[in-house]
C-alpha cells in the first residue's frame, strides 16, 4: 500500500517539475515563438549553483533565488547574440549552448565533481523530522504550490498589454517593430524568465532526486520538454500542465506493464529504455505530421505551421 | 603543433564530406535536418557489422555503407518528409519531426548493437610520415584524408557538369522558378537524400577508421557539422566543405593551445557563434538574420 502510495506521489511531483520546466519553455515558444531548444542547461545552471551555494553555508531560499537569477542572466548571454537568427540557426546555436554547459559541468570537476555527481547536499523540510514519506507528500505540495504560483504569474503576464506584444511578436515581428515595440527587448526578457522559471524546476529537480549528476541534463530531457509542450498545445498554459501529467501518467501506467511484459521477451533493461526512447521519437514525428498545433491547441491560435 | 593541423584537416575533410548533404538538404528541401548525424552513425555501423560479421576491411565497406544511408534516406522521405512538404508544414514543425526521426533512428540502433563503444578489427597500424612532410598519419587517417578529397571533388564535379547538379542548384535557388521550368522536383528531392544520406554514411565510416564509434557519435557529430555549413553559409556546398575543414583543424589545433580535449565540441561551438557574430552570411552564403 504505501509503496504504491509513494509510486503515485512520484510520479506526480515529477510531472509538476516538468510543467513547471515547459511552463518557462511555454512563455518563451509558445507565447513568443522563440525556438529554444537549449532549455535543459536553464536547469542545470540552477540546479548546480544553488546545490553548491547551500553546501557552501547560504540558506536554502538565498541559494535557490541566485540559481534562479543566473539561469535568467545566463539565457541572456546566450540570447544577446542569438535572438536576431533565424529560427534554424537558434535552435542550433541554443542546442550547442546547453551541451557546452554540460560538458563544463562534466568536466570541472574540481567544482561540480563532474560526472560523479553530487550527493548530500541541504534539502527543504530537513529539520521537520518527518518519515520519508512525509517528507515525500510535503515536497509534492511545495513542487504543486510553485507549479501554481508560476502559472498565476504567467497567466497574468500573458494577458497583459506586455503579453500581448509578446503574441505579436510571434505572429508578425516585423508589425510589432512597425507598430513602434523593441522586440528585441520584449524577447530578452521573455527568454530570461522562460530561462529562470527552467532554473526553478531544476532547483526542484535537484531536491527531488537529492543528488545531481551531468547525466539527467542530456539534450533530451528538452526534447521531452518539447514533446509535453506539443502534445498540451503550445501557447496554452493550463494545456502544457496537462500535458506534463498526461505524460507522466502514461509513463507509469506502462512501466509496470513493461517491465513485467517485455523483460519476460528476453529484453534487457537498456534495451527497454532504448525502446522507450524510439517511441518518443516516433510519436514527435506523428504529432508533427498530423497535429502540429497539439493535442489541445487551438489551430487558430497557435500551430507550428509557419 | 604541425601534426595538430594535420589530424584537424583529417577530421575537417571527414566533416565536410558528412556536412555537404546536411547543406544540400537545407537548400532544396528548406530541412534543417537533425537527424542528418544518425546517417553517419549508420554508415559507421555498417561497415562495423561487415568488419566484425564478415571480417570485410572497413574500405570495402564504403559502397554498402553508401547504399544503407541512402536507403533510409530515401524511406524516410517517402514515409516523412515528403508527406509533411504537401501539407506545407512549417519550419518549427519541421525541426521537431527531424529530432523525432533522430531519437528514432538513434535509439532504433541502441536497441540492437548497445551503447559501448566499439572499434573496427584490423591489425594495429603505425603511423608513417605523410607526403615527406614533418607530419605522421596512420595508412587509415591517409586513406579517409585521400577519400574525402575524392569525394568532395566529386561532388564539385556532379553540382557543377552534370545535368542533375545544375537542377540541383536551379532548385536551390528558387523552387517555384525550378517547378514551372518542368523539373520533376520529387525526382531531384530523392537525387538529394541519396547524395546527402550516402555521403554522410561514407564519412561515418572514414570517421570509425579513425576514432571508436559508439550511437551517440552522429549526435556528436552534428553540432560541429551544423557549426561548419553555417560558418561556410548554410545551403552552400562549397562553404560546407570549406567550413567542415576550418571546424576539423580548430578542433584539433586548439588540443595544441592547451584546450583539454572533453572541450571539443564546445571549441566547434564557440567557432560557430563566433562565426555568426562576424560573418552573419557565413563565408559563402546566405542571411542568416532574419
Amino acid at each position: 500500500m504505501s509503496s504504491s502510495l509513494l509510486y503515485v506521489i512520484n510520479v506526480v511531483t515529477t510531472a509538476t517539475v516538468y510543467a513547471i520546466f515547459v511552463l518557462g519553455l511555454n512563455l518563451q515558444f509558445g507565447f513568443t515563438g522563440i525556438l529554444n531548444f537549449g532549455h535543459v542547461a536553464f536547469m542545470a545552471i540552477a540546479a548546480y549553483a544553488s546545490v553548491l551555494l547551500s553546501l557552501a553555508g547560504w540558506p536554502l531560499i538565498a541559494a535557490a533565488a541566485a540559481g534562479i537569477l543566473l539561469a535568467g542572466a545566463a539565457s541572456l548571454l546566450i540570447g544577446l547574440p542569438a535572438l536576431r537568427l533565424r529560427e534554424d540557426y537558434l535552435a542550433i546555436t541554443t542546442i550547442g549552448f546547453a551541451e557546452t554547459v554540460r560538458i563544463i559541468i562534466n568536466n570541472e570537476v574540481e567544482l561540480t565533481r563532474g560526472p560523479q555527481g553530487i550527493f548530500r547536499f541541504p534539502i527543504p523540510f530537513e529539520s521537520w523530522g518527518l518519515t520519508p514519506l512525509g517528507w515525500r507528500v510535503a515536497f509534492m505540495i511545495l513542487c504543486l504550490v510553485a507549479m501554481l504560483a508560476v502559472y498565476l504569474i504567467l497567466q497574468r503576464l500573458t494577458r497583459s498589454p506586455w503579453g500581448r506584444v509578446l503574441k505579436a511578436i510571434r505572429e508578425d515581428e516585423d508589425a510589432a517593430i512597425a507598430l513602434g515595440k523593441n522586440t528585441r527587448v520584449f524577447k530578452l526578457w521573455s527568454l530570461a524568465l522562460g530561462s529562470a522559471i527552467a532554473g526553478l524546476a531544476g532547483i526542484l529537480l535537484a531536491y527531488l532526486l537529492s543528488y545531481i549528476n551531468p547525466r539527467e541534463f542530456l539534450p533530451l530531457t528538452t526534447f521531452t520538454g518539447w514533446m509535453i509542450m506539443v502534445l498540451g498545445g503550445a501557447g496554452s498554459n493550463l494545456g502544457v500542465m496537462v500535458g506534463s501529467l498526461l505524460y507522466f501518467g502514461l509513463f507509469s501506467l506502462t512501466r509496470p506493464l513493461e517491465s513485467s511484459g517485455l523483460l519476460a521477451l528476453g529484453l534487457t533493461g537498456q534495451q527497454v529504455g532504448a525502446l522507450r526512447i524510439f517511441l518518443i521519437g516516433v510519436f514527435l514525428v506523428v504529432l508533427m505530421m498530423y497535429r502540429p498545433q497539439g493535442l489541445f491547441g487551438r489551430k487558430e491560435e497557435l500551430s507550428l505551421d509557419r | 603543433m604541425l601534426q595538430y593541423l594535420a589530424n584537424g584537416v583529417v577530421v575537417g575533410a571527414i566533416i565536410a564530406v558528412a556536412a555537404i548533404g546536411l547543406t544540400l538538404v537545407y537548400s532544396i528541401l528548406r530541412l534543417t535536418n537533425f537527424a542528418h548525424g544518425d546517417f553517419i552513425t549508420l554508415g559507421a555501423y555498417t561497415a562495423l557489422f561487415l568488419n566484425l560479421g564478415l571480417g570485410w576491411r572497413p574500405a570495402a565497406a564504403l559502397p554498402l555503407a553508401f547504399v544503407a544511408g541512402a536507403a533510409v534516406a530515401v524511406g524516410l522521405e517517402f514515409v516523412v518528409w515528403r508527406k509533411m512538404r504537401q501539407m506545407r508544414a512549417g519550419a518549427v514543425a519541421l525541426i521537431v519531426a527531424s529530432i523525432g526521426v533522430a531519437l528514432a533512428l538513434r535509439n532504433g540502433l541502441v536497441f540492437f548493437v548497445g551503447p559501448s563503444p566499439q572499434t573496427f578489427q584490423q591489425p594495429v597500424q603505425r603511423a608513417v610520415p605523410f607526403l615527406g612532410l614533418p607530419v605522421t598519419l596512420t595508412p587509415d587517417q591517409r586513406f579517409a584524408l585521400i577519400a574525402s578529397v575524392v569525394l568532395v571533388f566529386g561532388v564539385h564535379l556532379l553540382l557543377r557538369y552534370t545535368t542533375l547538379g545544375k537542377t540541383m542548384r536551379a532548385l536551390s535557388d528558387n523552387t517555384d522558378l525550378a517547378w514551372v521550368s518542368g523539373i520533376n522536383v520529387d525526382r531531384i528531392v530523392i537525387w538529394t537524400w541519396i547524395i546527402g544520406g550516402g555521403l554522410a554514411a561514407l564519412g561515418g565510416v572514414l570517421y570509425g577508421m579513425t576514432r571508436p564509434l559508439y550511437p551517440e557519435l552522429g549526435w556528436h557529430l552534428l553540432l560541429p557539422l551544423f557549426a561548419a555549413i553555417i560558418l561556410g553559409g548554410i545551403g552552400s556546398p562549397y562553404g560546407a566543405i570549406a567550413g567542415g575543414f576550418l571546424i576539423g583543424i580548430v578542433q584539433e589545433v586548439s588540443i595544441y593551445f592547451g584546450v583539454p580535449v572533453e572541450y571539443k565540441i564546445a571549441v566547434g561551438f564557440v567557432a560557430m557563434i563566433a562565426a555568426l557574430l562576424l560573418f552573419p552570411r557565413g563565408l559563402f552564403g546566405e542571411a542568416s538574420y532574419k
